[in-house]
């Protein structure tokens, strides 16, 4: 074939494709992926026990779940005043992974979910387990980190909604 | 006299619903208990350390979160850090009686497997109000 002007033209297009395919997935790391619990009401009283998890976490009948078993939180009594859970309920619902405002990031969450399943953990979804395959069990165990719950212990800008690579600090104890 | 200890309770019910002072909520413990009962401190210290056989087979303390220190801060099972209880060193604390009553509710059933009585709750408060 030998070299010619449009093989060359070619080669160049080609190199041109992958580099800004390279980059828009780099960009789409970039973004909070999630976004931030912007509910006042749902923000204090889910932080004052824990992380605030994103809404966009978990589909909508995983959180109507978690909701209506409030006095029973992982073996905790995490209970508030019906209007209260009620408000909470709303925006959870309206903002969950299977939502109207959701993102690609989360519709893949959603779709990973059985449709007669409502789990009340992300860490027992499939996709979770997707993303951390690389993370080896004795990684987990370390005290730093504790829980799979335990997002911040890594994700250093998980409570903005943000779980970029980059972000990533994995404590060495 | 009996009669008078509701009456008495839901002439404070206003003040159950909006910012109160640290007396204010333990006065409206007090009336709820009954006429005759006096908080005491040293009462609320041994109910706050005390340790309780729970039903599942733990054994549950209030300082389990808490830490021995009211003065220092705690740290939920869910590892986020808890501010300090006493109100010398956090002056939010005990201000708000919606807020008092819901974690009495929550961590009575969480440590004890039951609801608190008015009697501890008083109790606890004045022994909190006591820490300096």
């Amino acid at each position: 074939m030998g070299i010619t002007f449009n093989n060359i033209l070619i080669l160049l297009l080609a190199l041109g494709v992958t580099a800004y395919g390279l980059n828009a997935s780099r960009a789409d790391d970039d973004v909070a992926s999630f976004p931030p619990v912007d509910h006042k009401l749902t923000h204090d009283e889910c932080s004052a026990c824990h992380m605030v998890y994103p809404a966009g976490l978990l589909p909508a009948r995983s959180w109507s779940r978690m909701m209506r078993e409030l006095d029973n939180h992982f073996g905790d009594d995490a209970s508030l005043a019906p209007q209260q859970a009620a408000e909470i309920k709303r925006y959870l619902v309206d903002n969950a992974a299977d939502g109207r405002m959701a993102n690609t990031r989360m519709r893949r969450i959603a779709a990973g979910i059985q449709p007669n399943d409502a789990p009340l953990r992300f860490t027992e979804t499939a996709y979770f387990h997707y993303v951390h395959d690389e993370v080896p069990n004795s990684m987990w165990k370390r005290s730093k980190i504790a829980s799979k719950a335990n997002c911040i212990a890594c994700h250093t800008r998980a409570e903005t909604g943000s779980f970029s690579e980059k972000e990533i600090r994995i404590p060495k104890e | 006299m009996k009669p008078l200890a509701p009456a008495l309770a839901l002439l404070l019910v206003p003040v159950m619903t909006q910012a109160a002072t640290h007396e204010q909520i333990l006065v409206a413990y007090q009336a709820q208990a009954g006429s005759g009962f006096s908080p005491s401190a040293n009462r609320g210290e041994t109910f706050f350390r005390a340790k309780h056989h729970k039903a599942n087979g733990e054994i549950a303390t209030c300082m389990d979160c808490h830490t021995e220190n009211l003065k220092a801060t705690g740290q939920t099972k869910a590892h986020k850090t808890i501010q300090p209880m006493a109100p010398s060193v956090n002056a939010e604390r005990i201000t708000d009686p919606a807020k008092v009553e819901k974690w009495f509710r929550r961590n009575c059933k969480d440590v004890l497997d039951r609801a608190c009585t008015a009697e501890e709750k008083a109790d606890f408060i004045a022994f909190l109000l006591s820490i300096r």
